[in-house]
């Protein structure tokens, strides 16, 4: 096989992963960062590391825990770069503002911001459980956790999402 | 199964469909049961947000992409002059010394080696002398394909286990060496700028970088730690 071809072929099938789990990227960055502006910029370094790692991914029915991956790491580099304050939901900027505007539905608003408000060791592995569709031992694999902490931390999550919403 | 059980289970794992005996009797739990449901319906919806329209960074070449140093095999990287690695070595040692933190890496130095050094004190089971590979999917539970690919020609591998350092899980194996075993720490996010020698009770090693990561070796005193390094990198390569 001569190298344009091969080039081609590698542009052909990082083109179809991408366009298959673009959005679980986005939505995976978003919740981490909370910060639409920085889940692009997450999302575009992960897709940069992914082309150049590409041949690493031996089977492309595993691609999208890879891809979720690379993008956990470039969303921890970025936050090691930049050491980003604590975020105080009273004043964001208007980039974290723009998760919590999604649709206009009241009832999902509030949600939305409750779950914005949780501690990250929280957040997470719900978005991996509800949004990603992960198992326990997956979500436990991903993000170097034993499963007994990551049902802990579900279990915790939703019972103050639980009651968030029913304080409100 | 009581109450307490049942709703801790469904509120970790709405999907869960033990406890079906508890669940018949208890309309409690089949109330608690029907929220949880209720309110993971509501997550997922409050979770997905509109996604911007895909745009892709410019994406280079293959040689160029080849080129970069995020993906790299671990010789590359172990390929320096001798006295390059003496000189950095001695400065990084240096530095640990006054306790000095390396900015722009995120660790200090010499709480990573203690880290290291103190981690296999408690793991004592994996310093036993053995003849015994490890199952091949034992081996390939500890070090997924995700993280890192991983051939037999280190050596025999003896011990495989994930293990905790500095907060993250990583592969721990241990080979034989003419001295006993060889320690081998998998740390595919611990980046080092440079090589940091240990040195512990009738142990030494050293921590090397690689890519974004970084390998530890620890062997026993007399271990001539030189001769399996090249083996142990060339037989490893970072998936990410």
């Amino acid at each position: 096989m001569n190298k344009s071809t091969a080039e081609a072929e590698r542009r052909q099938r990082f083109d179809r992963l991408v366009t298959v789990w673009h959005a679980d990227m986005y939505r995976y960055a978003a919740w981490l960062s909370r910060d639409r502006a920085i889940a692009q910029d997450v999302v575009q370094e992960a897709l940069l590391r992914a082309w150049k790692s590409l041949h690493a991914l031996r089977d492309d029915a595993a691609a999208k825990q890879w891809l979720l991956t690379i993008v956990r790491r470039e969303n921890a580099r970025y936050f090691e770069r930049k050491r980003l304050e604590t975020v105080d939901i009273d004043n964001l900027t208007a980039s974290q503002s723009a998760l919590l505007a999604e649709e206009p539905d009241e009832e999902l608003d509030e949600l939305r911001e409750s779950i914005y408000e949780l501690d990250d060791d929280y957040r997470e592995p719900l978005v991996l459980q509800v949004l990603m569709g992960y198992s326990t031992s997956e979500i436990g694999e991903m993000m170097g956790l034993k499963q007994g902490a990551v049902l802990t931390r579900l279990h915790r999550a939703r019972l103050k999402l639980k009651d968030k919403v029913a304080a409100d | 199964m009581n109450c307490e059980d049942y709703r801790q289970q469904i509120s970790a794992d709405p999907s869960f469909d033990g406890g079906a005996g508890h669940l018949s009797e208890c309309r409690e739990c089949q109330a608690f049961r029907r929220e949880m449901l209720s309110l993971d319906e509501r997550i997922r919806r409050a979770m997905r947000l509109a996604v911007p329209e895909l745009s892709l960074p410019e994406l280079p070449g293959i040689d160029e992409a080849a080129d970069d140093g995020k993906v790299v095999s671990l010789d590359t990287a172990r390929r320096r002059p001798r006295a390059t690695w003496f000189a950095i070595a001695a400065t990084v040692m240096l530095a640990a010394l006054v306790g000095v933190r390396m900015l722009g890496v995120g660790v200090t130095y010499d709480s990573l080696a203690d880290e290291v050094l103190a981690h296999l004190d408690h793991e004592p089971a994996a310093l036993r002398p053995s003849t015994t590979p490890v199952a091949g999917d034992q081996l390939a539970r500890v070090v997924p394909a995700s993280v890192a690919e991983l051939d037999r020609s280190a050596g025999l591998i003896t011990y495989a286990r994930s293990c905790e350092i500095n907060g993250k899980t990583v592969p721990h194996l241990v080979i034989q060496g003419e001295h006993g075993p060889i320690t081998i720490l998998l740390m595919p996010d611990e980046p080092v700028a440079a090589a940091i020698q240990l040195d512990g009770e009738n142990i030494h090693g050293v921590i090397l970088p690689v890519g974004d990561g970084s390998v530890g070796i620890i062997g026993a005193r007399d271990e001539q730690l030189e001769r399996v390094e090249k083996n142990i990198l060339d037989s490893v390569r970072w998936s990410i």
